[in-house]
This record gives C-alpha cells, sequence and structure tokens, in this order.
C-alpha cells in the first residue's frame, strides 16, 4: 500500500494550520535546505527526476538550471494556482488543505534560483483558497519563514498572493505572468522563456503547486528516495484527481504509473450502478480519451503518450457506456470556445466553428461532409496557434471521432443518440 | 545592432541579411511574398494572425564538435520542424532553410483565411477597402474557393461604431490583427484604443475622451488590413480604383511630408475634379510612411468655396471684378511709380519659385523684400543647419537630441515622432522647454527655464563643458552652472552624432535669432555641425520659411516702421492685418495676392488670386533642409493663377526677366544664382530610389496602403560649412526680462488644431479645434481673481482681445499661455494685463 | 427575255396579295425578345428601397466607361437602399453605351438590369446622360419612395443574404 507524500496531512483536522503543519515535521526541509548550496540543490531536484505537474511535465532541475546565475538580477518565483482545467481539483485541495507544504516549497525553490520575490496566482473563483493562502502566508512571516534573513540564513523572500479573473489561459505560464502584470491574460510570445524575460521582464521561475509541493519532500527523503517511486521517465508521487462516473469520486495520491485499472476500480470504487466503462479522459480536458482497452495503461508521461494521449494533470475523467460522446465533445469544445483569449486566428474563429459543428451534429441537424470537416478543422488548429492552447482544444472532438466514430455516424444518420440521450439542447 | 550577416535559403533562393531580420523581412529582400496580416515592418512581431506560417529547416549542429553536420554528398544536414513556425516572430538563423511553397504551408494559409472569412462579412462591394484590401487580394491569392462553413452562422455586429469623430470601425470586418492597437501604443505613445472582451467577441474599444484622441490616428486605416477602420473624411467616398493620384507635399508644417492626393471628379462638386482623400507617400528620409491627422485632414481650404476666383480693384471703395490684363497692368503702372518705394511682404507659404520671382521682381524695382515671420534663425541654420545626408532615422545608441523651445507633438508631429524612435532606439534625447510637454517621457535629460532664458541655457550649458570648451565672453563665462545642465551638456558634447531642434516657444523675433546663434555656438563648439546627422533644424510655422531664408528672403526686425515708410505694398500669401488689427496697414497702395479675403485684403487696392497647392507644382524647403517638390492634383481654378505666375507676368509688363510659365524653368535660376541651390533641378528632385520597407506595391499586405514614392524623395541642400565656408562663432546678446508692469507674460503657443486659415475649413477637425483660451497657473490665476471657465478680457500694447480662462497646473508661474491662430492677436511673447469680464458660474 | 419580264411581274403581283411585314412605328411597336437588352433600370425591393448600393462595380465592369457612380451613408431617416452605402448620383451616358450587358452581370444585388426601351435619341450630348431619377423604375405597389424613415436595426446588410452554396 503506498504510503501519501503530498496528502499525508490533508485529512488531519485543522490541516492548513501552521501548528498542525509544524508538528508533523513541517518547514524541517526549508531548514536544512538553507545550509545547502543551491547547486546542491539543483543536482538533488535533478537527481529526483521531478516533472512539471501542471500540465507539460517539463524537469523541474533543468528549469531551474536555466534561470541566470548572476546575484546582480532579480528574480522572481511564480506559483501557478490557476487550476481552471475541467476535471482537475487537486491544486485546490492542495491549496485548502495543506498551503504550507507550498510555501516550503517555494521557499526552497527561490533560495535556490536567488528569488527575493514570490507571487501567488489563485484562480479568481477559489474563494476559501485565497484566504488559506493569505492566512498561510501570514502565518509564515510571523513564524519567520517568510520576510527578512530566513532562519538566519540571510535570506529574503517576500511573498504575496494575487487573484485571478477566471480565465483559463491564465493557466498558461505567459499568460499568467501577463495577469500578474495586470494586463489582459493573453500569452506571450516564446521565447524569450519566463527563466530570461519573465514577470516585469525579470527572469521568473513559474511552477504549479503540486510540483512546489514535491520539493520538501526531496529535500528532506532525498532524491533517490523521491526516484524510486514512478516509472522510468515519471518519477514520485502524483495526485489523480477521479472525477465522473464512478462511485467514489476524488483526490487519490498514487504512485507515477499506477494503471488506470488500478485507480478506477480499486481507489475509485469501480463505475457507478455496475455500469461498463466507455472511455476515460486521462489527464484533464485537453487530453485525447481512451477506452476500455487502455485501462491497463499506466499512468505516466511516456505510457500516456505512447497510446496517443498524455498525463496532462492526472485528472481523470470516467465515462459510463450511458455517456454520449457528441455531446462530450461538443461540451468541452465550447468550454474551449469560451475560453479562447482571441489573439490568434486559428483558435478564436476555429474554436467556434468546431463548436457549431459539433453542436450541429449533436442536435441531428448534422450533415455526413460534418465528420471529415470538422477533421480537418481540428487539423487546420492543431499546430498552427500561438500557444498550445490550439492544440488542446482540438483533443475532445479529435479523439472521440477517431474512438468513436460510429456514436457520430449514428447521430448523422438516425438523427438521435447511439447512447440514448435526449439532448435537449 | 549588429553588421553580422545572415545567409539562409528561402524557396532554393539564397538571401543574405542581417542578424535579427525575421523570415519575412528576408524573403521581401529575395522578392519572395510570405503573406501576413497582423505583421508591419514597422512594429515588432507578434505572430497572431498565423497567415505567415512556413517551413523552417535549420542545419543539424554535432553537439561534441559544435560544428555543422554534413550528408554524403557535403551538404549541410537539415532538420525541419514538424510544426510550422510563424515567419514574422522566427529571426533568421545561419544555414536555415524556409520553404514557402509546400502543400503543407499552402494548406495552412488556406486554413487561416477560411476562419478569417467565416467570420467576415461579404461586404466588398460596398467596403471601403475593396481594391485595395489585403484580405481580399489574398484571399484571392491563397484563400479556397468557396467556404465549407454556413453563411448565416456569421456574427453581426455593429457596423458604423465611431471610434471617434475621424475614424469609424466595422466592428463586423475587423480580424483583429491589432494593428491599430500597436500602432498607437508602440510607435505613437497613445494608447487610445484597445481589445475588449476575449475569443470570439475580441474587439476594439477606445478609451479616450474625446474618442481616439491621438494625433495620428488616420494612420491607423492606413495599416488596417481590412475595412474595418475608415475615416470620417473617405467614408464611402470613392472606390480606390477610380482615384487618380498625385504626389505632393504637404504644407501644414515644416516637416515636408510627402503625400498623394486622391482625386476624383465630382457630381456634387458640379463635375469638379476634387480632393478625395490624402494618403501618406514613402520617404524614409522625411516622414517614413506616416503622417498626421492635420495632413491628411486639413487638405479643405483648397477647395473651400471662399476661395478669391478673380482679380479684384478697388473703385469707388468697393472691391470689384476685373480682368487679369486690367489687374495687372495697374498694379505694374503703381509699382513702376512706387519704385524705390514698393515693399514686398511675403511668408514661408509660397514655394521657392514664388519666392525667387518675387525677390527678382522687387529687386528690379530696386524695393525691399521682408520676410513675414515670427521667428529667426534661418541664417544659422544654412551656416550649420542639418547636413546634406542625413537620416533621424540613422540616429541612435551614442548619439544626441537636443529639443529647445519647442513642443513637437503639436508643432510638427512626424519629427515628435522620429524623435521619440531615436531616443527609442537609445539617442539621449535632452528636452528644454519651460513648461512639460509630450516628448519630456522619452528624454534622459530634461531642463525647465524661465521664458526667455532660451540663448542663456545654451550658453550655460556650453559654459558648463570642461572639454571642448571655446573662449568665452564673459558674459557667457559668468552665466549660471547646475548640475543638470551639466549633465545635459556633457551628454551633447560627447554624442558621437547630435541635432538640435529648435522653436519659437516663448521667444520673438529678435530672441529666437539669439537662440539660433547659441545653438549655433553648442553645435560648431561640440563639432556637431557639417557632418551628416549633425546640424541645427528650426521648428519653423511654415512649410517653407527655409526657403525663404535660403533665397535672400530676411524679416525685418521693425515691420511697422518699414510698413509706414513704403509707398506701395505687395503682400503674398500672409495677413499681417489679420494677426496684428492695430498694424498700421495704411500704405498708397497696397497688393494682396492670396487664396482667400484676408483682413489684409479687404485693406486692399488690389486683390490677386492665387493658387492652392494642389492646383500648381512647386517645391519647398523643409526643416531639414531638403528641397522638395510638389505637383499639380486637380486642374486649376478658372482665372486664378500661380502666385510665380503672376509675379513673373507683372515681371513682364515692368520690363523685368521672369519666368511665368514653368515652375522647372525657375528652379533653374535658382540653382544658377544660389549657391545652395546649384545642381538642382526637378529631374533631380524627382529621383526615387528603393527604399525599405518596400511600401505600395502590389502587396498591400505587407506595409499597407501608403503610396510608393516614384515621384521624388528630394534633395537635401548642403550646408555653409559642406560647402567649405568658415563659420565662426559670434556671441548674441542675451534678451532682456519683457516689462510686465504688474500683469502677465502672454506667451503664444502653437497647438496643432488651430483656426489658421489653411485649417479652418476642414470642418470634421472642429471638435478638436483650439478655442481662445487662455492657460494660466491655479496659484496666479488665484492672485489675478480668475477662476476656471471666466472669460477673460487681455490688453497687451494697444491689441486686446477675449479668452476663456482654463487652469493648469504645468503652466510656469507669471505666465499666461494662449494659442496662435484662435482668434487671439498674439504673434510674439508680451506683457498682459488680465480682467474678468464674464464669470463662470458651471461649477 | 418576255419571260424574263413576266416572272418578275409574277412575283410582283404574288406580293400584292401577302401580309405586309412593315410596322407603323411609332403607333406599333413590336414587343422586344426576352433577352433584349435596352436601356437600363435601376429596380426597388418591394418596398421601394433601392437596390443599388452604391458600388460602382458596373462602371469598373464597364468597357466604354458609360457610367459614373457617386456614394453616400444612408442613415435610418434618410434611407435610400438597405445597408450603409446609396448611390447619391447614379449617371449613364448612353451615348456611351455599348449594350453589353456587363453592368447587369457585375451588380451584386441585381439592381440594374438591360430592359426593353430602345427609343433612346438626343438631340444634345448633355440629353444623352440618364440620371438616376431617370433610370429608377417607379415606386411598386405598397412601396415608399426614397428617401424612406426605416426603424434602426432593420436594414443593416447591403447584399441580400444568400443560400448556402453546399
Amino acid at each position: 500500500m503506498f504510503e501519501p507524500v503530498l496528502t499525508r496531512n490533508i485529512h488531519r483536522p485543522n490541516s492548513e494550520k501552521i501548528y498542525t503543519y509544524l508538528a508533523h515535521g513541517g518547514y524541517e526541509a526549508v531548514r536544512l535546505a538553507l545550509k545547502k548550496s543551491p547547486e546542491e540543490l539543483i543536482d538533488m531536484v535533478k537527481r529526483s527526476g521531478l516533472r512539471g505537474r501542471g500540465g507539460a511535465g517539463f524537469p523541474a532541475g533543468k528549469k531551474w538550471e536555466y534561470m541566470p546565475k548572476d546575484p546582480r538580477i532579480p528574480k522572481i518565483v511564480a506559483v501557478n494556482t490557476d487550476e481552471g482545467e475541467p476535471g482537475t481539483f487537486k491544486d485546490r485541495e492542495l491549496v485548502e488543505r495543506d498551503p504550507h507544504q507550498v510555501i516550503e516549497g517555494v521557499i526552497i525553490a527561490s533560495y535556490t534560483v536567488g528569488a527575493r520575490r514570490a507571487y501567488v496566482y489563485i484562480r479568481g473563483e477559489f474563494f476559501l483558497g485565497v484566504k488559506r493562502w493569505i492566512k498561510a502566508i501570514a502565518d509564515a512571516y510571523e513564524h519567520g519563514f517568510l520576510g527578512k534573513n530566513i532562519l538566519g540564513s540571510g535570506f529574503d523572500l517576500e511573498m504575496s498572493v494575487h487573484r485571478g479573473a477566471g480565465a483559463y489561459i491564465c493557466g498558461e505560464e505567459t499568460a499568467m505572468l501577463e495577469s500578474l502584470e495586470g494586463k489582459p491574460g493573453n500569452p506571450r510570445l516564446k521565447p524569450p522563456y519566463p527563466a530570461q524575460v519573465g514577470l516585469f521582464g525579470l527572469p521568473t521561475l513559474v511552477h504549479n503547486i503540486e510540483t512546489l509541493a514535491c520539493i520538501p519532500h526531496i529535500i528532506l527523503r532525498g532524491p533517490e528516495w523521491f526516484a524510486s517511486i514512478g516509472t522510468a521517465e515519471s518519477k514520485g508521487p502524483k495526485i489523480f484527481s477521479v472525477s465522473g462516473h464512478v462511485n467514489k469520486p476524488g483526490n487519490y495520491e498514487l504512485p507515477l504509473g499506477t494503471t488506470l485499472r488500478e485507480i478506477i476500480y480499486e481507489h475509485a470504487g469501480g463505475i457507478r450502478g455496475g455500469k461498463k466503462l466507455k472511455a476515460v479522459i486521462p489527464g484533464g480536458a485537453s487530453t485525447p480519451v481512451l477506452t476500455a482497452e487502455h485501462l491497463d495503461v499506466p499512468m505516466a508521461f511516456e505510457t500516456l503518450a505512447a497510446v496517443g494521449s498524455q498525463l496532462g494533470t492526472g485528472a481523470i475523467i470516467v465515462m459510463d457506456e450511458t455517456t454520449c460522446m457528441v455531446e462530450v465533445a461538443r461540451r468541452l469544445t465550447k468550454f474551449f470556445a469560451h475560453e479562447s483569449c482571441g489573439r490568434c486566428v486559428p483558435c478564436r474563429l476555429g474554436s467556434r466553428r468546431l463548436y457549431e459543428i459539433l453542436e450541429r451534429i449533436e442536435c441531428g441537424q448534422g450533415k455526413p461532409a460534418d465528420l471529415n470537416l470538422a477533421l480537418e478543422l481540428a487539423q487546420g488548429i492543431d499546430g498552427t496557434t500561438f500557444c498550445p492552447m490550439g492544440s488542446a482544444l482540438v483533443n475532445p472532438a479529435r479523439s472521440t471521432i477517431k474512438q468513436f466514430r460510429e456514436e457520430y455516424e449514428y447521430h448523422l444518420t438516425y438523427k438521435r443518440c447511439l447512447a440514448g440521450n435526449t439532448h435537449s439542447g | 545592432m549588429t553588421n553580422k550577416m545572415i545567409t539562409l535559403t528561402i524557396d532554393g533562393i539564397q538571401v543574405t541579411v542581417p542578424e535579427g531580420t525575421n523570415i519575412v523581412d528576408a524573403a521581401k529582400k529575395a522578392g519572395i511574398d510570405i503573406p501576413v496580416f497582423c505583421y508591419h515592418p514597422k512594429m515588432k512581431p507578434v505572430g497572431m494572425c498565423r497567415m505567415c506560417l512556413v517551413e523552417v529547416g535549420r542545419p543539424v549542429v554535432d553537439r561534441n564538435t559544435g560544428e555543422f553536420v554534413r550528408n554524403e554528398d557535403g551538404s549541410l544536414k537539415i532538420q525541419f520542424n514538424p510544426k510550422l513556425e510563424t515567419g514574422c516572430t522566427t529571426l533568421v538563423s545561419e544555414g536555415m532553410v524556409v520553404i514557402n511553397t509546400s502543400d503543407k504551408v499552402k494548406r495552412g494559409r488556406k486554413d487561416i483565411l477560411e476562419f478569417l472569412l467565416t467570420s467576415h462579412p461579404l461586404d466588398c462591394p460596398i467596403c471601403d477597402k475593396g481594391g485595395e484590401c489585403p484580405l481580399q487580394n489574398l484571399t484571392m491569392a491563397h484563400g479556397p474557393g468557396t467556404s465549407r462553413f454556413l453563411f448565416d452562422e456569421k456574427k453581426h455586429l455593429l457596423k458604423h461604431y465611431p471610434l471617434g469623430e475621424l475614424i469609424y470601425l466595422d466592428q463586423e470586418r475587423c480580424i483583429q490583427c491589432g494593428r491599430c492597437i500597436r500602432f498607437q501604443e508602440e510607435l505613437v505613445d497613445d494608447p487610445v484604443i484597445g481589445f475588449s472582451q476575449r475569443g470570439r467577441s475580441l474587439q476594439i474599444v477606445t478609451f479616450s475622451e474625446p474618442g481616439f484622441d491621438s494625433i495620428f490616428s488616420g494612420n491607423t486605416t492606413d495599416i488596417c488590413p481590412v475595412g474595418a477602420l475608415t475615416t470620417a473624411d473617405f467614408r464611402f467616398g470613392a472606390r480606390p480604383w477610380e482615384l487618380n493620384a498625385a504626389a505632393s507635399i504637404c504644407q501644414q508644417c515644416a516637416v515636408g511630408c510627402n503625400l498623394t492626393l486622391n482625386v476624383r471628379r465630382e457630381a456634387a462638386a458640379g463635375g469638379k475634379v476634387v480632393i478625395k482623400r490624402v494618403m501618406p507617400r514613402q520617404n524614409e528620409w522625411v516622414n517614413e510612411i506616416w503622417i498626421c491627422d492635420k495632413g491628411r485632414f486639413g487638405y479643405h481650404y483648397t477647395e473651400a468655396p471662399e476661395r478669391l476666383t478673380q482679380p479684384l480693384i478697388r473703385k469707388e471703395g468697393e472691391l470689384v471684378p476685373v480682368s487679369w490684363e486690367e489687374a495687372l497692368g495697374f498694379v505694374a503702372e503703381r509699382f513702376r511709380q512706387a519704385g524705390k518705394g514698393l515693399l514686398t511682404l511675403a511668408s514661408g507659404r509660397l514655394s521657392n519659385e514664388d519666392l525667387f520671382n518675387l525677390r527678382k521682381l522687387s529687386e528690379g524695382l530696386g524695393g525691399k523684400i521682408a520676410l513675414y515671420t515670427q521667428m529667426s534663425g534661418g541664417e544659422q541654420v544654412m551656416q550649420v543647419g542639418l547636413a546634406k545626408e542625413s537620416n533621424l532615422a540613422e540616429l541612435g545608441q551614442g548619439d544626441a537630441i537636443l529639443v529647445i523651445a519647442s513642443d513637437l507633438h503639436q508643432e510638427a508631429p512626424i519629427w515628435w515622432l522620429r524623435v521619440k524612435q531615436a531616443a527609442e532606439r537609445g539617442a539621449t534625447l535632452i528636452v528644454a522647454h519651460p513648461r512639460p510637454t509630450r516628448l519630456e517621457k522619452f528624454a534622459k535629460h530634461v531642463l525647465r527655464y524661465r521664458y526667455g532664458d532660451e540663448a542663456g541655457l545654451l550658453l550655460a550649458m556650453l559654459n558648463s563643458l570642461s572639454a571642448k570648451r571655446p573662449a568665452l565672453p564673459e558674459r557667457v563665462s559668468t552665466l549660471w552652472r547646475d548640475d543638470q545642465v551639466q549633465a545635459a551638456a556633457k551628454a551633447f558634447a560627447e554624442a558621437q552624432n547630435a541635432v538640435i531642434f529648435f522653436g519659437n516657444e516663448g521667444v520673438g523675433l529678435q530672441a529666437s535669432q539669439a537662440l539660433a546663434q547659441a545653438c549655433l555656438n553648442l553645435l560648431l563648439a561640440t563639432n556637431h555641425a557639417g557632418r551628416p546627422n549633425n546640424g541645427l533644424i528650426p521648428v519653423w510655422q511654415r512649410p517653407n520659411d527655409q526657403g525663404a531664408w535660403e533665397l535672400g528672403w530676411r524679416p525685418l526686425p521693425n515691420l511697422d516702421e518699414a510698413i509706414s515708410q513704403a509707398n506701395a505694398i505687395y503682400v503674398v500669401a500672409c495677413d499681417p492685418a489679420g494677426d496684428n488689427p492695430t498694424l498700421p496697414l495704411t500704405p498708397d497702395f497696397l497688393v494682396v495676392q492670396d487664396l482667400f479675403l484676408t483682413a489684409t485684403a479687404k485693406l486692399a487696392h488690389v486683390v490677386l488670386p492665387a493658387l492652392p497647392f494642389t492646383e500648381r507644382e512647386g517645391s519647398l524647403v523643409n526643416g531639414e533642409r531638403r528641397v522638395q517638390r510638389y505637383y499639380p492634383a486637380v486642374p486649376p481654378r478658372p482665372s486664378a493663377r500661380a502666385d510665380f505666375t503672376i509675379t513673373g507676368q507683372l515681371g513682364k509688363l515692368l520690363g523685368i526677366d521672369l519666368e511665368d510659365r514653368l515652375a522647372s524653368k525657375v528652379m533653374l535660376r535658382i540653382a544658377a544664382e544660389v549657391p545652395a541651390f546649384s545642381g538642382i533641378t526637378y529631374t533631380a528632385l524627382a529621383y526615387a530610389p528603393e527604399q525599405w520597407p518596400i511600401i505600395g506595391r502590389e502587396d498591400l499586405y505587407y506595409g499597407g496602403t501608403t503610396y510608393e514614392n516614384k515621384q521624388g524623395i528630394g534633395v537635401q541642400l548642403p550646408n555653409a560649412l559642406q560647402q567649405g565656408e568658415q563659420v565662426t562663432l559670434t556671441w548674441p546678446s542675451l534678451a532682456q526680462a519683457t516689462e510686465i508692469n504688474g500683469g502677465l507674460l502672454a506667451v503664444p503657443v502653437t497647438k496643432l488644431y488651430d483656426s489658421g486659415s489653411t485649417l479652418v475649413h476642414s470642418k470634421l477637425l472642429d471638435q478638436r479645434r483650439v478655442a481662445a483660451v487662455l492657460w494660466i497657473h491655479p496659484d496666479e490665476a488665484a492672485a489675478h481673481a480668475v477662476q476656471e471657465g471666466d472669460l477673460v478680457h487681455l490688453q497687451f500694447g494697444e491689441a486686446s482681445a477675449m479668452a476663456t480662462a482654463i487652469l493648469d497646473k504645468t503652466v510656469p508661474q507669471g505666465v499666461i499661455l494662449l494659442p496662435r491662430s484662435a482668434g487671439i492677436p498674439l504673434l510674439e511673447p508680451c506683457a498682459a494685463q488680465l480682467k474678468v469680464v464674464e464669470r463662470s458660474y458651471e461649477r | 427575255m418576255l419571260a424574263d419580264l413576266m416572272r418578275g411581274l409574277a412575283t410582283t403581283f404574288k406580293a400584292i396579295f401577302e401580309k405586309p411585314v412593315t410596322i407603323q412605328y411609332p403607333e406599333i411597336k413590336r414587343p422586344v425578345r426576352t433577352r433584349y437588352k435596352g436601356r437600363h433600370i435601376l429596380k426597388r425591393y418591394e418596398n421601394g428601397l433601392e437596390k443599388c448600393i452604391g458600388c460602382s462595380l458596373c462602371a469598373a465592369a464597364c468597357p466604354a466607361d458609360a457610367i459614373f457612380v457617386e456614394a453616400a451613408e444612408n442613415t435610418d431617416d434618410e434611407r435610400y437602399s438597405p445597408g450603409e452605402r446609396y448611390a447619391r448620383v447614379y449617371e449613364i451616358n448612353l451615348l456611351r453605351c455599348i449594350f453589353c450587358g456587363y453592368c447587369e452581370d457585375a451588380c451584386p444585388t441585381e439592381a440594374i438590369v438591360l430592359g426593353d426601351n430602345y427609343e433612346l435619341s438626343f438631340t444634345d450630348r448633355r440629353s444623352s446622360i440618364y440620371t438616376k431619377e431617370m433610370l429608377l423604375e417607379p415606386v411598386p405597389e405598397g412601396g415608399k419612395p426614397t428617401p424612406q424613415k426605416t426603424p434602426p436595426g432593420m436594414y443593416t446588410r447591403a447584399i441580400p443574404e444568400m443560400k448556402d452554396p453546399v
């Protein structure tokens, strides 16, 4: 049985309080880390094999290494709590139940890259999360973990919280930086990457909070311990948010590489009402769907990529046999069309058109040519957009057409749903 | 900027371009079109439209050796990016291979166009851009023949959305490329429009009051790749292919922006050919591809119905129409009688040819000539003016620009833009002005002085130099020193190249002479004269003041006296009586030659109708001493004649040999007689070299609808130093403070939109026109019991005026500012007494 | 020779009893063919609004440069045609016109149609220029003359909605 790492504290009463955190070994990693040199710490993170948990899975150690070493250049750490991906609710739990774990990670990361300022960007709808962040930061200041001369090490760090205004795209790191600067949340041109030119033009280290939450544990228990968890290319524990037609939806922390079958049937209690599983979205709304035949695929970056999907944020959306896949695609595409920032043409207009086609098919007004049109449209959007959102937004439609083409054809031919849904609109 | 050159291959063609060039520009240099919507060569790339997607391959580098990996046949091994890359945001690199014609690329473009067209109305028949529309052209070239989407799913939005009263937005047509927004933010620092909403709801909105409050707003309609932005002036005016084009030069200020006048026959004008719109014409040495809104919308005076159409002679107290023979014969006879008593008064609104003929006529009769101006210093400009072969666009890192006594943003907008851009390229900008101006934001050194201390400040700069300091007379070496002045002086002296702009805010005729001399001294002492990209630029108020100086015209220190002594006065293209109602303009014989029946003309014995620049040809010398030529755009109104023709015909009657038919022949005479003009012919002025970026050819998508320059970029005059003459330092006497007598110093300031005779006829600028107001500091206002909005009676000397008070903290104490050409007869700074006539109770 | 003469006279006699082909124009007018190209007519919609939107494409298509159009902007208070643009001036010089019908083809709103009026004669050149008032067809029954006062937001489309081509 895997012993939770990141979520070990969240079931305790008052888990968000600093005294609870301190009572269970909190801020020990900071004490340890502040005695080490930044090079040592980077080396530890690199050896641990930690990869970003925000969706792209970029190696954290490399990100740290890319930050300029010149101590005269001010640097910034930006903490991404803009959890907007449908199906994902792991960050929210971490912030609301154990924010100090993340703060500890932020302190260590800031110390390592030489940042004196850390900004937290949190999704505006997370009211409790905002409150918990503010309280946790205030408590950390009070206990001397933030502010001037942290724990007598001579290292200063200021940290504050910024609320987003509810845009999915602000989860993209450069859009988040724009939003932090007070501008509309539009992605920036890369390069330069945030490690060179980030927030307010300064080198910025941007991390998802789950990634940061892993840091104290790597420091305390060693990179080798961390690397021993997981698969060859995906190391460490991961919080999987399981939602949809399962008996016990929720966050499950398991090693990377756990199979979908194990997560769904052993941990999440199987499919609701004993129905058959039809489809699974393995990594949040932007990742391609998988079917029941992929149940034995381990949930890891490389294995999911091999079957044409992505680990994403590890948000597993389970759908049983009663689900209409056309509706799934239509709803998810509507979400993306609504969230497009409108900056580039394929995303602004393509997403809208894709949604219209799916809606047409679902409502029984589709034309036989629509399926290919949707696929060609997806082809035209994927890879041509400014930011990765273009590739993300076509996934629901494209993967469901690929895996469940017969459902679409049924809709087109019989003007109703194969899964028996009524589609009131 | 490095000079490193990069060689890459685009569609099999080898191209060598400087490092830092992007793929779109590199391709353009090789004559290959990569279509774009959002990218513009004058702005930073953003990669929004995704139209410029190309396949990019880069040579594989061996990680161990750092060298390129080669194939068996010795060619470089190229690795292609599986995704298409945007050509505008990707910089070229050595050995890069770009494919612009593959099926993948073509498909990408087709998709983008199809996406755009799913949301773009099929408005082409009624769209003002139809016929010169990048979207239309690129759809024809790269787009799908049919759409696979439903027409009725198009979004219906506002089609008549005024961003301001000058620019209208059609929300349906907008493709959200953001060019207009970026132009306003990046280039002209007027971020008054922006995107609101997101996704498909993204729309352009203005957030200024009044809407789209920018003096450069018209340029956004040129660079808009669709018909989303249109000017109120041209909206539905004509289809682009119906327009004829004539090259011209803007006459609104001393910059001399190159224009193209689009003309068409108009039924509403009774079948006459009229100007439909004014477009910029590319001249990278002068205005690049931009013009200000004054130049774009200010042309209406040339077509005003109030224009004089016939010669008039005063008979029995009334001005009555007569024939040209009668008028000219009468004038010639009276001029002959006046002989030495003839005074010819002309302004820099005239062309070189006019001024030359006028001078020759006057000289032939033994009369005097006088330049009608409120600003002096042309001689100094002839000595150390901006040197031949200069281009403000070349100023940057290591160079310095000093702007003194001029609010360039209002007086010469395009110079403001060019100076700002130079500062952004790294040039050290020093702004010296008694009050804050728009340019200061970009300045490294801001020097404040009191009105009247202009020349003193420059000499103080000279005085605070430790090196390069010439021998100074005592009155200069005892001038004040302070750290700010010293720092600015040091930066100026150490600059590689340096340019001074001087205006006449707060200086009268004499003080501006001193100011120009101080500029000259500073330039000479710091060795910033006689070399390209160095020298003095006067911010004249009229388009050809510099030309007048070059051709021997000088202002008279005491105009009143000269006027009262003259027997006959020949007033051309100026209105002294209108500017100064107390002027004793009562000679025996007064001839006025102008476009309108001005206040002076109403006093005249003979009025001769002249032609505006749109109906004739001529040449001007701008502040950068560039001689530029303009061409006739519309047929002349019958029985009005060009100024040089009228003068030439008078000359014929008086037996003075003058050219009266061809302006080009007058120029030949000028070239033969005036050394600086030697070699200048109309052919030389029409020389049009290749310019970068390539604008206005078939590829409208690239640079917008600005016209290509095929009619000449003009020729810069060499200054005295370049002609090998000696220029020596002379030390101006510093002005004494004006006697105030308990009043305040009234200072005329130039505002862009005034009510001058060359702008008042543009009705669409009415809302932005400056009224008869006075700006006063709140403390000073309190001291004089003036409140905001009060109607104040102003008395300066014998003249008086009424103005509405506006309280403004940026106005220096002891001073009131009054707009020029707004109905207040104030030409030079002088003491004014204030009296509140009507209290404002609005508050 | 006599035989020849007789044959000629016989032909003449036969013709005497034939129906005459001469039509007493202008008292009698022969109907024209359906595709006859006579003088242009500017069409109206049923409500009386003009179909012409002043786009000038007819003038661009005209090989004889016979058409002159000058556009202006509609307002809801003074509306001539649907959409924003209308023809303030529309003139055809019928001395120049070669009746090729290109203007008809170019028109995006089917506003200009070559009618069946061929009675075009002028005593001076100026009267050969037909103005918009002369070319416009009469207001149809139930319609109103232009300019009309129309409710805002009703006539926003210059070009009639097209059918989906697929």
